[in-house]
């Protein structure tokens, strides 16, 4: 069988998944509703009921994309590592502060340079973990979950304590960002800002990287098999290293371009899991770039629909939750897909 | 400030908050190290103890008896491990994967259900509950300090004292624990004598289930008397880095356990201390960097014992 | 003399479309012991993994005490009194010896006989190793204990069992002669109590001195049973390897240049810290083939590893066209036309989850002509993919096919053409033909006698001593780490010359051997 025959398998089998998710869900409405009908209409109308909803979902896709991507990147390489959301903050809060604090700058120098710090501090935390893996063997699953805390944990004093705005007040947050550093709306009256455009051409460089160069390559092969790699000469540290220095700036875009496009200041506790969601985001797209980019439009899509569902009948939004757990539980079976692909060769054999 | 502490460390406040805090953590922690001796990593700790605090405080108040609280949690408890190993085992899902998804479920079922059952969003605490009661030993609560020591804790911190020594007898005195730790640690051995890997992990599952299950009923009946969304805050991932510091031995996870506890213990003490300076996320955080830190010193010890194997024996030949 | 075990006419064909047996007759007498003896591939472990309940047999009936049978798993052939020691150790390293021999089977006390009765236990395991005089200590951890004594314990634990039948699945592969004499003194006491042993080997002094009768498998067929001490070792290996030598390979002499590799005082540690090889010095020239000869783990593999770069040495040089290579990194290595064919084709030789494709790249994907700017060159790849598997008939729809649905030989194709489609100067071949079908292991050969005429120095290691003959120019025995013989082939050895040296029995002088 060829990988495209397998690609296609695969597809089937995720819309597949996608489609029972969905069914479960809506079965529990009718468990659980007075109203089910309203629910489910709005869960799966609603987003795109209105220019408006659209436009939610979009921006509500942006960070999944990125953080989407960044995990993407290190399970390819064969790295379990759990600390996007840790790497989010960082990302955020330096970002943040250079947009704050770098005065007198032109936007399209200054622009880039809150880009590539928050890329940075990203990065660098990321790169702890991955150090720690590659010389040291330490298990990245838990080390990157403390590391989050501790991302989480310090952006929050200094938000509460040396840069806090003082017209603030009971909330903790930073200064709020000058409008031109912002990313606007792409057409004016439509809520969609400039950061999907930003998340989608990533989704290009970063399907690039790992298809068409050298080093994807290399990424790939250390992932799949590392003594395969190992015995051609490819240098498994410097990719387990590369590649959660990489997904750490992805994860810092996320959380810039979140307080850059969205909430326009930094605020401690911003990011609700977004870190997270990226892992079941990159589940569900079997770490593809392109799959990312559905995956997360799909989530945010549901989330959409999950908030107006909440808003418009008596279903909390967390059923949406419920939904995606159902939906990488059963994708990442590969139990169900050796059957799928079974039952297809079963077929071409006849 | 110190002088605050070391007055609350002898009148032994601080022992007594330390076996509070210390009860989640260690019964999680046997909890992940049953299904880790089984070959089963269960990262899912934090969501199932979410489950048993929610389930347990609900049936607790519903029915007016703690012991029926702590009885449904437990089983639901055992419940999702269940389920966990038939994603894990018969559908051949990773087990991170399915552990993962059982934390987001954990998060998101309990504040589904509390706002469905309860029209509540941020916690749910009850007016009538019985918690789970504290054991107060007579005639010893009347001696000064002894009495401060043994007396008046709750009875979940007793129960996580036996679960240590029922865990040390289960791995080492039984022919399950035997099965459990040949299965975890060469399964086609077992197989071969005809030891069904795929159950014992089941077993291994349920194990860990039933520990996380008590810790969940204490968060929310013992230690508390309430349900807060995502309660856990961590526990659950504190207990796994107790796994991977205490190995697969109870007496180094009972260590492990206070060693945590004592960070936490500290972290209530300095934030109740009036005048305190240290601001709190800094205290919050000690778990964790103590956590990478022992990661990395364990590691690092490792790595220098095999260098000096090596050594050793190109010099003795 | 009763028969206890008949197998008749057993086939089985594998999923992937292997026949390992085709037409397998065994008849076992009671109280003796049966070698069943093969070269590698011919069908013994398959056979014996059916018999053992492992695998069911495609067709074929098997009988054991007169009474036909089928086993469902290992428990039911346990339950009739059949047990086996496998290859590999099935140990639990953390548990002492006494629980390894009791595992699934412990002795029970207290209340709902929930415990462990350890002082019954380790009574009746001190009965049972005094009983079968099978010494080591049951307090001990299994991971503290030596091969030999590893062994012993897979064979108490198939004795507490109750087996009658024991089958031993190449058990001298990993022991010294030492120990190896103390296990045929152990099978000769088993068989005295009436015991029976199937005895898989391809050591043919082996089947001689322990055996009472022999069958010989050949390509998944019985060929034939002997009474051993009516036989010679000629006859078996005849009836082993069949009449017209297979794999005899065609080859003109070789005209060998200059030195390509020298090894000199070469010592490398293995993964215990402990030194796997010794001191050891060889050279290579170009347009030859150097083989080395010997049993399975005596430093064959760190030796290659630390050629490749893959282990780091002790001490030593390793010196290629004038550079030293024990600096060099893996990758520095493969750039310097070291062309590497590693043992493990599964694990190590290939990445089974991608494409035949990015199998083939690994080195190309770092050479200029391959890449423009960042990014590979996407239709060169394609043109050179296409160009090997028709070079190299590799048996595939095309180049985006995944390699884990290849077949062995096709599979071992496509590493063969990545590692000689650099036009290696030096060539080092492990394990080439394992576990290969004949029409490919012809073609291996081929290619690689082909590198050699084109001036390549071929370093050659194999377990089949007559590849190894067959192929090789000179050879070199390594025997415990150390190279105890190096042998002129420009007219093929015989097997038992070479075996002595590989058993550690002959030795040359140390000033031969260094040249």
């Amino acid at each position: 069988m060829n990988t495209r025959k397998t690609l296609t398998l695969e597809l089937t089998g995720i819309i597949g998944a996608a489609l029972v998710a969905i069914l479960l869900g809506i079965i529990i409405i009718y468990i659980v509703s007075e109203e089910p009908l309203t629910a489910i209409q709005s869960l799966l109308l609603g987003p795109i009921s209105s220019a408006f909803n659209i436009g939610t979902v979009l921006n509500k896709a942006v960070p999944l994309i990125f953080t989407g991507l960044a995990l993407a990147i290190v399970f390819q390489a064969g790295v379990f590592s759990m600390g996007a959301e840790g790497q989010l903050y960082m990302g955020a809060f330096v970002g943040a502060l250079a947009a704050l604090y770098i005065p007198g700058l032109p936007v399209w120098v200054h622009l880039p340079i809150i880009f590539l710090a928050a890329i940075c501090a990203g990065a660098i935390f990321g790169a702890i973990p991955g150090f720690l893996k590659a010389y040291l063997n330490t298990d990245e699953i838990v080390t990157t979950l403390m590391l989050n805390f501790i991302a989480i944990l310090s952006t929050s004093y200094f938000v509460n304590n040396i840069f806090k705005d003082p017209a603030s007040g009971g909330y903790a947050r930073m200064q709020y960002i000058a409008s031109d550093l912002r990313l606007g709306r792409i057409v004016e009256g439509f809520t969609a800002h400039y950061g999907i455009i930003i998340a989608l051409a990533t989704v290009i460089v970063i399907y690039l990287l790992l298809y068409k160069t050298k080093f994807g390559y290399e990424l790939r092969m250390v992932g799949q098999n590392s003594r395969f790699a190992h015995y051609g000469g490819i240098s498994t540290k410097k990719i387990i290293i590369l590649s959660v220095v990489i997904s750490g700036g992805l994860a810092a875009l996320a959380g810039i371009i979140e307080i850059l496009g969205v909430h326009g200041t930094f605020k401690d506790y911003f990011s609700i899991n977004l870190g997270f969601d990226g892992i079941i985001i990159a589940l569900l797209a079997r770490n593809h770039p392109f799959g990312v980019a559905v995956a997360a439009l799909f989530y945010a899509y549901l989330q959409v629909g999950a908030q107006l569902m909440q808003g418009a009948s008596d279903v909390p939004r967390e059923l949406a939750v419920i939904i995606q757990v159902i939906l990488v539980l059963l994708v990442s079976s590969q139990a169900i897909f050796t059957f799928l692909r079974q039952k297809y060769l079963l077929r071409q054999g006849r | 400030m110190i002088q605050a502490i070391w007055e609350q460390v002898l009148n032994l406040t601080l022992f007594v908050v330390l076996l509070r805090v210390t009860v989640p953590i260690l019964l999680s922690a046997l909890g992940g190290m049953i299904s880790m001796v089984g070959g089963v990593v269960n990262i899912g700790l934090e969501g199932i103890m979410l489950l048993s605090a929610f389930s347990s405080i609900a049936v607790g108040a519903a029915t007016g008896s703690w012991l029926l609280g702590v009885v449904a949690g437990v089983i639901i408890s055992i419940l999702v491990s269940m389920l966990m190993g038939f994603f894990s085992i018969k559908l051949k899902v990773d087990i991170i994967i399915v552990g993962f998804a059982v934390n987001i479920l954990g998060s998101g079922l309990t504040i589904f259900l509390m706002n469905k059952i309860y029209g509540l969003t941020g916690n749910y605490s009850p007016e009538q509950l019985n918690r789970i009661p504290s054991i107060h030993i007579p005639f010893i609560e009347q001696i000064p300090i002894i009495g401060k020591l043994l007396s008046g804790h709750n009875l979940m911190v007793w129960v996580s004292i036996i679960a240590v020594f029922l865990c040390l007898v289960l791995l080492y005195r039984t022919p399950h624990g035997i099965h459990l730790r040949a299965v975890g640690e060469s399964p086609e051995a077992a197989a071969s004598l005809g030891i069904s890997v795929d159950r014992m992990q089941f077993i291994a599952l349920a194990w860990s289930g039933l520990f996380a299950g008590l810790a969940g009923a204490y968060l929310s009946m013992g230690m508390t008397s309430m349900f807060v969304k995502d309660m856990t805050a961590g526990t659950g991932f504190i207990a796994l880095a107790v796994v991977m510091l205490g190995g697969s031995n109870p007496v180094g996870i009972l260590i492990g356990s206070l060693i945590f506890g004592l960070g936490s213990t500290i972290t209530t003490i300095v934030q109740t201390i009036p005048g305190n300076q240290i601001p709190s996320q800094f205290v919050q955080m000690i778990p964790y960097v103590v956590t990478i830190l022992a990661l990395i010193i364990l590691a690092i010890r490792k790595k220098k014992k095999q260098l000096e194997l090596t050594s050793q024996s190109t010099t003795q030949s | 003399m009763t028969v206890l075990l008949e197998m008749k006419d057993i086939h089985k064909v594998y999923p992937n479309g292997t026949k390992a047996n085709q037409g397998v007759d065994l008849t076992v007498h009671e109280g003796e012991i049966h070698a069943l003896v093969g070269e590698n591939g011919a069908g013994k472990s398959t056979l014996m993994k059916i018999l053992f309940g492992l695998e069911t047999p495609t067709s074929g009936e098997i009988r054991y005490k007169g009474q036909p049978v089928t086993f469902q798993g290992p428990r039911d052939a346990i339950k009739q009194g059949i047990g086996m020691v496998h290859q590999h150790f099935m140990l639990v390293p953390s548990l002492t010896v006494s629980e390894n021999i009791l595992l699934g089977d412990e002795l029970r006390k207290g209340f709902f006989s929930l415990f462990r009765d350890r002082k019954r236990e380790l009574t009746e395991v001190d009965q049972l190793i005094q009983r079968y005089t099978l010494k080591v200590d049951p307090q001990a951890k299994v991971e503290m204990i030596s091969v030999g004594q590893k062994q012993r314990v897979e064979i108490l634990k198939v004795l507490y069992r109750g087996a009658r039948l024991i089958i031993l699945d190449e058990p001298t592969a990993v022991l010294t002669p030492q120990e190896t004499d103390e296990l045929f003194h152990s099978m000769k006491e088993l068989v005295k109590e009436n015991y029976t042993v199937i005895f898989i080997t391809h050591k043919l002094r082996e089947v001689m001195e322990i055996s009472d009768r022999a069958t010989i498998l050949r390509a998944g067929k019985t060929i034939e049973t002997v009474q051993t001490k009516n036989s010679s070792q000629e006859e078996i290996s005849k009836l082993m390897v069949g009449r017209n030598v297979l794999f005899r390979v065609e080859k003109e002499e070789a005209k060998p240049k200059e030195p390509v590799l020298k090894v000199n005082h070469l010592t490398v540690p293995d993964d215990k810290g402990l030194e796997a090889i010794r001191n050891v010095s060889f050279q290579i020239r170009a347009g030859e083939i150097f083989g080395f000869a010997g049993v399975e783990g005596n430093g064959q593999t760190e030796l290659i590893e630390a050629i490749t770069g893959l282990r780091k040495i002790k001490s030593g040089q390793i010196e290629y066209l004038g550079q030293d290579l024990t600096e060099k990194t893996v990758a520095q290595i493969r750039a310097m036309k070291i062309g590497h064919i590693p043992e493990d084709r599964q694990t190590t030789g290939a990445c089974l989850t991608s494409t035949i494709s990015e199998n083939l790249i690994l080195d190309c994907c770092r050479a200029k002509e391959y890449r423009r700017g960042p990014f590979l060159e996407q239709k060169k790849i394609k043109g050179f993919s296409q160009q090997m598997i028709k070079d190299f008939d590799i048996r595939v729809q095309n180049e985006d096919a995944l390699a884990g649905s290849l077949s062995g030989g096709n599979l071992q194709k496509v590493i063969i053409a990545r590692e000689l489609s650099k036009n290696p100067k030096l060539l080092i071949a492990s394990q080439p033909t394992r576990g290969v079908d004949i029409g490919a292991i012809e073609f291996i050969h081929r290619e690689i006698i082909k590198k050699r005429d084109e001036g390549t120095a071929v370093l050659l290691v194999s377990a089949e001593l007559s590849e190894v003959i067959n192929l090789s120019d000179r050879i070199g025995v390594l025997y415990n780490g150390e190279i105890v013989a190096i042998l002129d082939n420009s007219t093929p050895l015989s097997e038992e010359e070479i075996g002595s040296y590989m058993l550690g029995i002959k030795r040359q002088e140390q000033e031969a051997v260094a040249e």
